[in-house]
């Protein structure tokens, strides 16, 4: 039995004394968090409001009547009566001393040199070396905390010799930069790694003035496995961690409270910008979600995905053997004029899942209304495994993110939190440091696997039986039932599983979290039908995972050939985009918002493209749509909150600047030209007011509460799909997984320079193990295939893997894995968990190409 | 058979009794050689070798025990015989060749051998010879935890059974452990690790706690400079500390037990580990232990070698597998400790005392000592004295008794004391008759300390040590608060300043600015007391410092930039080794001359005065004096 979860209570409320004025505060924080509901700051550069206590600046030194010396406001409790003093002589003498003592460690240019005043006023490039007068030592200039101490204290020069560390400034790893040669010790960072996120990938190194921070025994950040959340840049007082890509932007002009757009969790981010464009992203500090956490994608993604250089900026057209870049009247002229006059299955629009809401709304009612067509699809039908119906119901249970943290007890089926949904990760670590049980269910090692002493590992295609199975025992009053044939198939121990059901049985409050791989395999109705069930359980909550910032949106808004916003019936159901896959379709125009489904260009006459990205092959038309930071709009998250996606870029139409518009805007202004009234909006919010009149229960404005969704009317489950390969025992399992590091078609990877280094570009993935047994080395190419099909693609080692399998994402993106052609033939396998044969993609001369199976392991 | 309750335990030490008291009247020759890392040090393993091989060559049948450090470090190794009906008689400063001379006396001429014989161990009488305890050295000590160290075999647990081992242990399983708090409250005893807070309230304390669980940590994280007393103890009686653990485990109602000891101890590490195994074979480790309810386990962690794991937050994180920093306290371990638990963290030497309080009673270990300061406190005396080693005086005893009756005084002038190693002080010549109390030395401005008694005479130079000490803090500060990270490199190189000659007027007051900042400001025992020597050599030997400041002089000739090298013209015969080894050839001159030395040519790195000090046909011609 684990230890019985120790909770906070609700605090009494006491009074304590600071600097001669009453201040209630609640029992149990620290003077320093007491004097700060009281609106008296006490100055401190080692603590930090979701960190502990750490007491190493000493700057946070008070005295307190009773106490010996100068007790610290950071590690003293409140006790009733108390009483602080902050301000004296003493103490400003030895704050003076002590501030003297850490600059003496850092080197100050900033604080001291002459010309500072003069520097920051002049300071107009971004730069690392000013162009007017003086130097940029450090990119934090400007936003520095040891600079606001130093002002605050008044500290104009220091009484000792200033040491210079002499490091070699680190930039290996991708994403954040270092610099420990101004590093203050404070210790945030590393709390913020072990602490809060628990990758305890930062620590202190070696002793006396040679301490150092950084991962242990020299290791790279990646090797040490950190999850490039950048929580530690965030909490850096100095310009020690500074992100890449910012850094030498200079202190932004401000900062715009929006909703990252690149998953369904909906983290509320800080948008900073300055010049007029988006330079850095940092975490919102909103409770609800993410709580001051990110992800990798979320923390450092987002300017270069919006500004790299490939960026699409003007609307062009096809014109005889040449495309053109044109003007957008030109652009929408040729567009309006192709799409005059076109049958209901003449044509096929492909809508992205990452679209806002309105975009999509506008999409679906532009095809419907002026197209008079309902050959509308949505690649959300692959980011949601098991079909919209499964979906529908799960979308009607409670979800909830923030419930994971207060959780009793906590099943993870299929997720690696390291870095996709990294905020469910740390909802999770932080949960079991209030004392939680955590039973993961997963074939692969992922990351939330190693925090528990319950890991069942069933066969990659068994996590929904073993899931199933679980629910099952534990709904059965922790009985055991089932008949052991069940739990020979997941692969599961008895024994094992027994102990996980004993561990969850006593919470009252569970929380479970599926990834989105979960679903993928096994057409994700197991998992589903455990999750309806347990959802009955009281004190349940649920979170299931996807890939796509609005799917749950997309799926709600109706962008399907059948279904109409709210998700009802239509009347004659249009195209799919499987039909044109499997050629069972041949529409005249194909026009794909946001979404590349195809990897050359499609058979038929015209195509459009409307994306940030011009797509991998000839299109007939382009037109550029603005990306999340160049316009407004909403995401609906996984717990059909509908939340506002603000715009922090605007600057007029230029070659730089681009000419993008949004995509609801593009819509409204073919239909202009189409002559069809109803799309004239002036703004995303009459979109928005719409939706909510034509959806029940959608805000009519931005609404952060989470939403339990109601179909227009029950929609059966998809039929699971049925394997269509003969068992070929000795095969790999092919784990075909949703994901990869996708925004509106492209692979992140493939404009994140970053996300390359942290090897998470798109490959065949096997266990370390078998590729040494098939001499299989990092980057070769294999071929994987049965029966006349095969795949070719890169293999890389994962040690995570379950060995025996071979996993690849499904194909939905452009960029990354030689623009994916070799992967065409996946977009047709709608079963799962085939076994496949692996050859080399390329042969050496004489050798056979046919590699032998996983053997034993696998099964 | 293994003991595994009272009964047989008690049977399993009359049997020991038996076994050693066949020793003590031997029918076959026993040779004791002091093997601990003193002894070794001083090549007890090549005697160990030469006895060996002595006794083989000559098919002589002895026992040969190695004993661990009986006190007078500078008389080892040392070697004890003990014939058949013969007392136990030690000889000092054995050599291989030496100790040849030592057992053919014995064993081919039947005699005593007369040379380096210290003393007897044997009961009166003993042949006329001197008694061992009789030595200068040891007449004065009273050895209480030192008891076994030195008399029997560490690794015999037998040996330890048989002197009223364990005893006491047994006497507390019949008392409540109220009872026992009560007998260690009475004792006076207080921690004996340096601060010297009373053992009874810190246990009363974490008993008090309302908790499920507690641990008992045995602090054996001995790091001061030129501090050993734990070291030597452990290796010659671990059992008392194992005994001591036991009854504060049981005192306090823990269950598990860690000894942190530093890794760089591997002998002291490796007798506890066979103590360890002896005891659970006997029944005194595990559930429900000689039958009683209590049950309690040991086990060791090893140290990675910081000085500040000493302290009681870091050594705390430490045994959890964290990086050895302190944290602020409150609460203290007593109160939330190891793995958040109730801790109680006792010395090495606090634990060996206990077994002795409970067996002869508080009255009597109090009538050691003064008021406030109760027993007696090992110290490992060391430095410029003749007799330096591990001794056990009562407290309230004056430094001038401990320096002079016990260490034979010093050869050259006495300059100064350090107690306390780097937390402690320095004091001077107008203190040495301070008793040797708790209160006294902190007045003093010093500090007990763990035991560390470094002396130092007028060739010592007191920046030079002050300096030493503060270079010790700061290359062992953890680096976690900056007072004590930054604050005593600052004072260091101040410090290093004034030894070069490059002090400003103004740097004692400085010093005295920014050690008093680190007293107050820093989150740890050691950065609080990292200022001390500083401010300590400060207080009493201000003069030296104004010599090496304002007259760019050192008294001592030992700051290397304040000193010049002298030919003694008269002294010198011309023998040109010093011409031969001075790397810079600023010495010449031709053969049975008096040499010149060129000041300007020499580096001072005092190849010339080693060799004409000891290899040299005139020696000491050549002086290092300071800067006039």
């Amino acid at each position: 039995m684990s230890p019985k979860p120790v909770r906070a209570r609700e605090a009494r409320t006491i009074i304590i004394e600071i600097d001669h004025r009453p201040v209630s505060c609640p029992e149990g924080v620290s003077v320093l968090r007491a004097a700060e509901l009281g609106g008296i700051a006490i100055p401190s550069l080692c603590s930090h409001k979701d960190l502990s206590a750490f007491g190493g600046c000493r700057l946070c030194m008070v005295e307190i009547e009773g106490m010996r010396g100068y007790p610290l406001a950071c590690s003293t409790i409140v006790a009733e009566g108390m009483k602080v003093l902050t301000e004296s002589a003493a103490l400003r003498d030895m704050r003076r001393e002590i501030l003297e003592l850490i600059l003496s460690e850092h080197p100050s240019s900033c604080l001291i040199c002459d010309e500072q005043e003069e520097c920051r006023q002049s300071m107009v490039t971004i730069r690392k070396a000013g162009v007017s007068t003086g130097c940029r030592y450090c990119p934090n200039d400007g936003q520095c905390e040891l600079q606001a101490v130093v002002e605050r204290l008044g500290v104009r020069d220091i009484h000792y010799p200033v040491y210079y560390r002499g490091y070699e400034a680190e930039h290996d790893d991708p994403f954040f930069d270092r610099d420990y040669n101004i590093c203050i010790l404070c210790g945030r960072c590393v709390r913020m790694c072990q602490e809060v996120r628990g990758a305890s990938v930062l620590a202190f190194k070696f002793r006396g003035p040679k301490t150092q921070v950084g991962p242990a025994f020299g290791r790279s950040h990646l090797e040490s496995g950190c999850e490039f959340c950048g929580a530690c840049v965030s909490v850096c007082p100095t310009g020690t961690l500074a992100d890449k890509v910012s850094k030498w932007d200079g202190r932004p002009d401000g900062f715009k409270i929006s909703t990252c757009p690149f998953c369904g969790l909906g983290c509320q981010i800080e948008l900073h910008h300055k010049n007029g464009r988006l330079s850095r992203v940092n975490p919102g500090l909103d409770p609800e979600i993410n709580n001051g956490q990110l992800c990798v994608r979320g923390r450092f993604c987002l300017p270069e995905t919006t500004h790299h250089h490939q960026r699409a900026k003007k609307p062009g057209l096809r014109r005889g053997r040449y495309f053109r870049e044109v003007t957008w009247a030109e652009a929408l002229d040729e567009v309006s004029s192709r799409l005059k006059g076109l049958g209901p299955k003449d044509i096929l629009m492909v809508v992205s899942s990452d679209l806002t809401n309105e975009s999509l709304f506008a999409a679906q009612k532009f095809m419907r209304t002026c197209l008079k067509s309902n050959s509308i699809d949505s690649t959300a039908r692959w980011t949601l495994p098991g079909g919209v119906g499964l979906w529908a119901s799960l979308f009607s249970l409670p979800i909830s993110i923030k419930a994971i943290s207060s959780a009793e007890a906590i099943i993870a089926v299929g997720l690696d939190s390291r870095f996709s949904f990294s905020v469910a990760g740390v909802e999770v670590r932080r949960a079991l440091k209030e004392g939680s049980t955590l039973v993961t269910i997963d074939s692969n090692e992922s990351n939330l696997a190693r925090y528990t002493g319950h890991w069942l590992r069933p066969a990659p295609e068994k996590q929904g039986a073993a899931f199933k199975l679980l629910t099952e025992r534990l709904l059965a009053s922790g009985q055991k039932k089932g008949s052991s044939a069940d739990l020979k198939k997941t692969g599961l121990d008895e024994e094992g599983l027994e102990k996980a059901v004993d561990a969850l049985w006593p919470a009252r409050d569970l929380a479970v979290v599926v990834g989105p791989a979960a679903f993928a395999q096994d057409g994700g109705q197991d998992i589903a039908r455990a999750l309806v069930k347990l959802s009955e359980r009281p004190n349940t909550t649920i979170l299931p995972l996807y890939q796509g910032a609005n799917t749950r949106g997309a799926l709600e808004l109706g962008v399907f050939g059948e279904f109409l916003p709210g998700l009802a019936r239509a009347k004659e159901p249009g195209l799919r985009l499987a039909d044109v896959l499997e050629g069972k379709a041949k529409p005249k125009v194909i026009y794909l918002v946001g979404e590349v489904p195809f990897f050359k260009r499609p058979d038929c006459e015209f195509v459009i493209s409307q994306d940030i990205y011009h797509p991998p092959f000839e299109v007939d038309a382009f037109l550029p749509a603005s990306s999340f930071a160049e316009a407004e709009g909403t995401l609906t998250n996984v717990e059909g909150r509908v939340q506002e996606l603000v715009r922090v870029e605007d600057l007029p139409d230029s070659a730089s600047n681009g000419f993008s518009r949004p995509d609801w805007f593009i819509f409204g202004e073919i239909s202009k030209k189409l002559s069809c009234p109803g799309l004239e909006y002036a703004d995303s919010k009459q979109v928005l007011q719409e939706i909510s009149r034509t959806v029940a229960g959608y805000p009519a404005a931005p609404d952060r509460r989470p939403r339990r969704f109601k179909p227009a009317e029950n929609i059966p489950w998809d039929k699971p799909p049925a394997s269509p390969s003969p068992a070929a025992e000795d095969g790999f399992r092919l784990v075909v997984e949703p994901g990869g590091f996708r925004h509106r078609g492209i692979d992140l990877s493939s404009v994140v320079e970053g996300l390359s280094e942290l090897r998470l570009e798109e490959a065949f993935r096997l266990h370390p193990e078998d590729m040494q047994r098939l001499g299989l080395q990092n980057g070769d190419i294999i071929k994987v295939g049965l029966d006349g099909w095969a795949v070719t693609a890169p293999v890389r080692a994962d040690a995570d893997c379950f060995a025996g399998a071979v996993y690849i994402h499904r194909p939905l993106a452009y960029g990354g894995i030689g623009h994916r052609r070799g992967l065409e033939p996946l977009y047709r396998l709608s079963g799962d968990s085939l076994r496949v044969k692996i050859a080399r993609g390329e042969q050496p001369a004489g050798q056979s190409c046919v590699l032998p199976g996983p053997g034993k392991t696998g099964s | 058979m293994p003991a595994r309750n009272a009964k047989s335990l008690e049977a399993q030490r009359s049997r020991a009794a038996e076994e050693w008291a066949a020793l003590q009247n031997n029918s076959r020759p026993v040779i004791y050689v002091g093997a601990g890392s003193c002894g070794l040090a001083a090549g007890a393993e090549e005697v160990i070798e030469a006895m060996e091989s002595y006794l083989a060559k000559n098919k002589i049948e002895a026992d040969l025990l190695r004993v661990g450090c009986i006190g007078p470090c500078y008389l080892e190794p040392l070697v004890d015989i003990q014939m058949p009906g013969r007392p136990r008689i030690s000889y000092s400063n054995n050599t291989p060749a030496l100790i040849q001379d030592v057992l053919e006396s014995f064993f081919e001429k039947g005699e005593v051998y007369q040379r380096r014989l210290v003393g007897h161990l044997g009961a009166d009488g003993g042949d006329g010879l001197p008694r061992f305890f009789d030595h200068p050295m040891l007449a004065r000590q009273v050895r209480i935890v030192l008891r076994n160290c030195g008399i029997i075999d560490p690794e015999n647990t037998g040996h330890y059974l048989a002197r009223d081992g364990y005893r006491a242990f047994e006497k507390c399983l019949t008392l409540p452990w109220t009872e026992v708090l009560d007998i260690v409250k009475k004792s006076g005893l207080r921690g004996r690790g340096g601060a010297g807070f009373p053992t009874w309230r810190k246990w009363q304390i974490c008993r008090e706690n309302e908790s499920d669980t507690r641990y008992m940590i045995c602090n054996a994280d001995e790091g001061d400079p030129g501090a050993f007393m734990n070291r030597s103890l452990i290796e010659g009686d671990p059992h008392a500390v194992l005994e001591g653990l036991l009854i504060a485990g049981y005192t306090i109602g823990a269950r598990q037990g860690t000894i942190y000891i530093r890794a760089e101890y591997p002998l002291a590490i490796e007798r506890l580990r066979r103590a360890l195994a002896d005891m659970r074979e006997l029944g005194l480790l595990g559930e429900r232990i000689l039958g009683s309810d209590f049950s309690f386990d040991i086990k060791i962690k090893e140290g990675a070698g910081a000085f500040v794991c000493g302290e009681e937050t870091a050594l705390i994180a430490g045994i959890e597998g964290r990086r050895g920093m302190p944290r602020t306290r409150p609460p203290f371990p007593a109160q939330e400790g190891l793995w958040g638990k109730p801790t109680i963290i006792n010395n090495v030497e606090t634990l060996a005392t206990l077994p002795h309080i409970i067996r002869h009673g508080a009255e009597w270990f109090s009538q050691y000592g003064t008021e406030t300061s109760k027993g007696t406190k090992t110290f490992s005396l060391v430095g410029k004295v003749r007799r330096t080693g591990l001794i056990e005086v009562p407290l309230g005893m004056t430094l001038r008794s401990v320096i002079y009756d016990v260490g034979g005084g010093l050869v050259k002038e006495f300059k100064a004391v350090q107690t306390g190693g780097p937390s402690g002080g320095c004091l001077s010549e107008e203190f040495l008759d301070l008793p040797i109390d708790y209160e006294s030395l902190t007045a003093a401005g010093s500090i007990m300390g763990s035991g560390g008694l470094i002396v130092v005479d007028r060739n010592t130079c007191i920046v030079d040590t002050a300096k030493y000490f503060l270079n010790f803090t700061q290359a062992e500060s953890c680096g976690k608060c900056v007072p004590c990270r930054v604050g005593t490199r600052h004072l260091v190189h101040i410090l290093e300043r004034i030894s070069q000659g490059k002090g400003e007027l103004d740097d004692l007051a400085k010093l005295e600015h920014l050690a008093r900042s680190i007293k107050g400001g820093s989150l740890c025992g050691l950065g609080q007391t990292a200022p001390n020597p500083v401010l300590s050599t400060i207080r009493y030997f201000r003069d030296e410092f104004l010599a090496h400041i304002k007259d760019k002089r050192c008294p001592a000739a030992v700051c290397r930039d304040l000193v010049v090298y002298r030919i003694i013209k008269d002294k010198c015969t011309g023998c040109q080794r010093c011409v031969q080894v001075c790397p810079t050839g600023a010495i010449s001159g031709p053969r049975s001359e008096a040499h010149n030395l060129d000041e300007s040519k020499c580096i001072k790195c005092r190849s010339c005065y080693e060799i004409c000090r000891f290899d040299a046909i005139a020696g000491d011609a050549i002086v290092i004096e300071s800067r006039a």
